[in-house]
């Protein structure tokens, strides 16, 4: 039948792309990272071509205060050549280098980035993924780094190709515990070379191969067993079992909200997964059941990044994911219980279909009480610009605006100048770097210095942001679930290690309130398992709350 | 002309034979030596001389094949027609099977060649031999017939509309397009270009444009064809993408009116059953896809959603099973045949 033969490429071909509309838009995003101090290239691979895998993926990045000044500071991973680099935040809108200072030293293939507080000291380290060893840098009172990877019995006896990360408390002992996904088992003496077999040819050009057709990797699970020291528990929480998947980006929640974290893994050209939390010390991976493994189609698309947020309000966590050009980026909506179905034609968003989509972020730019939606794109071949087709390996991110109905607005056009800069990014995560109220976006872009792009444009909107402290929880407070109630609605976030791509998101939590000037209720669930309730709150400003043990 | 492309594997065969067969005349013997090494004129030489005593049937089976070897198969296809069906041993009727085909493809007796290449698939149903050179078969015969068309008929539409698919197929999108407008200017009433014309064009773009310039092409092929099932279900499928369910829908249904075999719209439908809170309405369409389409992930996928959000839980598990089936990727001897593939520099 004519219509079995042609169905396939039915859905990759229908794309709205952003039309500009006359609706106002509350977004107008300038890239300030030169004038910034973010100029620093980050080497990334070939920029014309690429011969190896290894080159395409890289690299996350993260937004983490280390020195406690209530200023989010930057990291970025670099690639194989250069630094990852560390930059303080001033407090008037620049940042200073301080890698070599801070004892930042670890060079080769960088990848991804997590931060939480893993020894409970009261400041915030940060761990790095690499294709090869990573490494946990402790932060030593908010003055230098310390690789502790060995210390901490995190050395692995073999090459890996580490991906994304983060801290977790899985089994709620107050102790930060660390997850990290594996992409592929690479060797670029045994990998053949671009055009050798048939997974190594896009649109009949020779390309770099795989990530089909390349060995599977298994993903990894340290338990924090309290002195510093971590446990490979891989094999006996049921994470490690090899697994049919390409695993990159990582994102954690309690997606069936019994107070336990559960992660899901964003996987490339194979089922994404999702671990769910069986309360014991292991997991069991359900996402084909849960229906987050594959498109509504079936079909395993090539995942890289994944964000999550109550965007339709019915207070319970969604799951965004990114995925490959000529694929749609996907929405599952979680119905309860930790159950999706997959709303992204519904939502509006199955119209950029020319993108290859990383990092992704659900915040709110506008303040409207509503989380909308950032990507960043990016091709990972070179060559796919010497076909001067619509797809290209430098590409502009996309902003889509909440609607507050259950649907999207395609609004990149027409939010500022910054949204319409084309590199070929990987790695975004938000923070308010000024605590403003407005939130900034940061981009790693390959072979290019960073994007930091804010948001000239006023909203009319009031906010809250909530920096939470643990006390019998992790101090980081990673895992707690926050549930806000202002203006007759309540919206629900968690405070969360990891996300997006390979990218850590400043760990407060930022809430638009629209109209409401005072906060009525703000419910907080503790990872230990308190729960603690703050009412009539003022709005526009930071708040920092710790853990109430006695509640 | 060249020597049959077999010759190694029948210089093995021959050299297998000349090992098993001692009693053989000491003339055939040496036959098969000289065929086992490459020296196919003195195998001749040797096979005559057997035939001229006495009758053979392995020396004529192998005169046959010395001759087509040597570039003469009108000489030898009589005898390679004869062994190929009768020949005693299965291999010989192979090997003569074989090089009957490739005798008669080289003299473009393509009604022979496909016979020749049905009775040896018949017999020899996964053979890599047979079915490599039915492959080369059918695409000297397409070549041949696309030269025909060219040459006989270059001003008619159909010259343009092979060549639009032919780009399609290249994914030269823009180039097929223009083809397609060409044929459809000659013969605008011609069923099944407008809808082509129309998959081309959503293939080509991302642009929100070609939606509504592909629907143009979609509808004018349902002018043309009212019960046009696949062109209905594609002005369905662009009116979902514009978020109209509602009219989608009832193009869904017109649909499988016009082909209640179209697993395509009966997923389509069901999907939009299922998101109008209508899950139930869903289950049927559903069940009835996966059984017009058991290989379906799309169909098979959707139905497990569908069971697990009606809790039935079971049935949901048995859909899941088949669909990790479906999606389970290349087994290792496929990965493993890749990286030797990968050994090779390019």
């Amino acid at each position: 039948m004519r219509g079995m033969l042609l169905a396939a490429g039915i859905g990759v071909a229908f794309a709205l792309a952003a039309l500009p509309k006359d609706s106002p838009v509350a977004a107008d995003f300038r890239d300030i990272a030169a004038q910034a101090g973010l100029r620093r290239a980050v080497p990334n691979g070939g920029d014309k071509s690429k011969k190896f895998i290894i080159e395409t993926t890289g690299s996350g990045v993260a937004f983490l205060d280390y020195n406690n000044d209530g200023l989010p500071d930057i990291f970025v991973v670099s690639g194989d050549g250069g630094l990852s680099r560390l930059y303080r935040n001033d407090g008037h809108g620049t940042f200073t280098d301080v890698t070599e200072a801070m004892g930042i030293t670890r060079m080769g293939w960088g990848e991804g980035v997590c931060a939480g507080d893993f020894d409970n000291d009261g400041f915030t380290d940060l761990f790095v993924t690499y294709w090869g060893q990573n490494v946990l840098y402790r932060n030593v009172g908010g003055k230098r780094f310390e690789d502790v990877t060995a210390k901490a019995g995190l050395t692995q006896s073999r090459r890996r190709y580490n991906t994304g990360c983060a801290f977790l408390d899985y089994d709620r002992d107050g102790k930060l515990d660390l997850f990290v996904s594996n992409y592929l088992d690479f060797d670029p003496a045994e990998t053949p070379k671009p055009g050798a077999n048939p997974y190594c040819w896009y649109r009949n050009m020779p390309v770099n191969c795989g990530p089909r057709g390349l060995p599977f990797e298994s993903n990894l699970l340290y338990h924090n067993e309290g002195g510093g020291k971590f446990r490979d528990v891989s094999q006996s929480s049921g994470v490690g079992e090899p697994r049919q998947s390409y695993c990159l980006g990582v994102l954690t929640a309690d997606f069936n909200d019994d107070g336990w974290p559960d992660i899901f893994v964003a996987c490339d050209q194979t089922p994404s997964l999702l671990f769910m939390n069986r309360k014991n010390g292991t997991f069991s991976e359900e996402g084909l059941d849960r229906g987050v493994a594959l498109d509504e189609n079936g079909k395993a698309l090539s995942g890289m990044g994944a964000t999550a947020a109550d965007y339709d309000g019915d207070g319970r966590l969604d799951i965004f994911r990114t995925n490959f050009s000529d694929e749609r980026e996907t929405l599952y909506r979680n119905r309860g219980g930790g159950e999706f179905d997959e709303t992204t034609e519904a939502a509006g968003l199955a119209r950029n279909t020319s993108f290859v989509g990383w990092g992704c972020v659900f915040f709110d730019y506008d303040n409207d009480g509503w989380p909308d939606l950032f990507l960043v794109n990016g091709h990972v071949f070179p060559e796919v610009d010497r076909l001067h087709i619509d797809i290209h390996y430098k590409d502009r991110p996309i902003l889509y605006h909440n609607l507050a109905n259950g649907k999207f607005e395609d609004v990149s056009l027409r939010a500022g100048p910054g949204l319409l800069e084309r590199h070929s990014s990987r790695g975004a995560a938000a923070a308010d770097i000024d605590n403003d109220g407005l939130l900034e976006l940061l981009v790693n872009n390959q072979n290019e210095a960073p994007t930091l792009l804010k948001n000239a444009a006023r909203s009319e909107g009031h906010w809250i942001t909530l920096a939470l402290t643990g006390v019998k929880s992790n101090r980081s407070a990673i895992g707690a679930k926050v549930r806000v109630t202002a203006g007759g609605r309540t919206q629900v976030d968690e405070v969360r290690s990891g996300g997006s791509y390979l990218s850590q998101n400043d760990l407060r939590l930022h809430f638009g309130l629209g109209a409401a000037q005072r906060v009525d209720r703000i419910d907080i669930d503790w990872p230990a398992g308190g729960r603690q309730t703050l009412r009539n709150v003022a709005a526009d400003r930071v708040l920092a709350i710790q853990e109430a043990i006695s509640e | 002309m060249r020597a049959i492309k077999h010759l190694a594997a029948l210089a093995l065969f021959a050299g297998v034979i000349w090992a098993q067969s001692p009693s053989e005349p000491p003339r055939l013997v040496e036959g098969l030596q000289k065929f086992h090494a490459g020296d196919l004129r003195g195998a001749e030489t040797s096979f005559r001389a057997v035939l001229a005593a006495a009758d053979n049937v392995t020396a004529r089976a192998f005169l046959a094949l010395s001759l087509a070897g040597t570039g003469r198969c009108e000489e030898a296809v009589p005898e390679l027609r004869a062994q190929a069906s009768n020949a005693p041993d299965a291999e010989v009727r192979r090997l003569t099977g074989l090089a009957l085909l490739d005798c008669d493809t080289r003299a473009g007796r393509f009604a022979e060649a496909f016979r020749d290449a049905g009775s040896l698939k018949s017999m020899n149903p996964a053979d890599a031999d047979t079915l490599y050179e039915t492959a080369r078969l059918y695409n000297r015969a397409w070549n041949e017939t696309l030269r025909e068309l060219f040459e006989r008929a270059p001003a008619s539409f159909r010259v343009n509309q092979l060549s639009a698919e032919i780009f399609e197929s290249q994914a030269n999108y823009t180039a097929a397009i223009t083809e397609y407008r060409k044929a459809i200017a000659k013969s605008p009433a011609t069923i099944g270009m407008h809808y082509r014309l129309g998959r081309a064009i959503l293939m080509q773009s991302h642009a929100p444009e070609a939606m509504t310039e592909a629907r143009r092409e979609f509808d004018a092929e349902l002018q043309l064809n009212t019960s046009d099932a696949a062109a209905e279900y594609e002005v369905a499928e662009i009116l979902i993408a514009q978020q109209h369910p509602e009219e989608a829908a009832a193009r869904l249904e017109k649909a499988i009116q016009s082909d209640p075999e179209f697993p395509e719209a009966l997923i389509a439908l069901a999907r939009l059953r299922s998101t109008a809170g209508r899950n139930g309405e869903a289950i049927p369409l559903l069940e009835r896809a996966v059984k017009l389409a058991p290989r379906s992930q799309s169909a098979r996928m959707s139905l497990m959603l569908a069971y697990r959000k009606a809790g039935r839980l079971e049935d949901a598990k048995a859909q899941k099973e088949a669909l990790e089936k479906l999606v389970a990727p290349p087994g290792g001897e496929f990965s493993d045949f890749l990286k030797r593939l990968g050994e090779k520099n390019p």
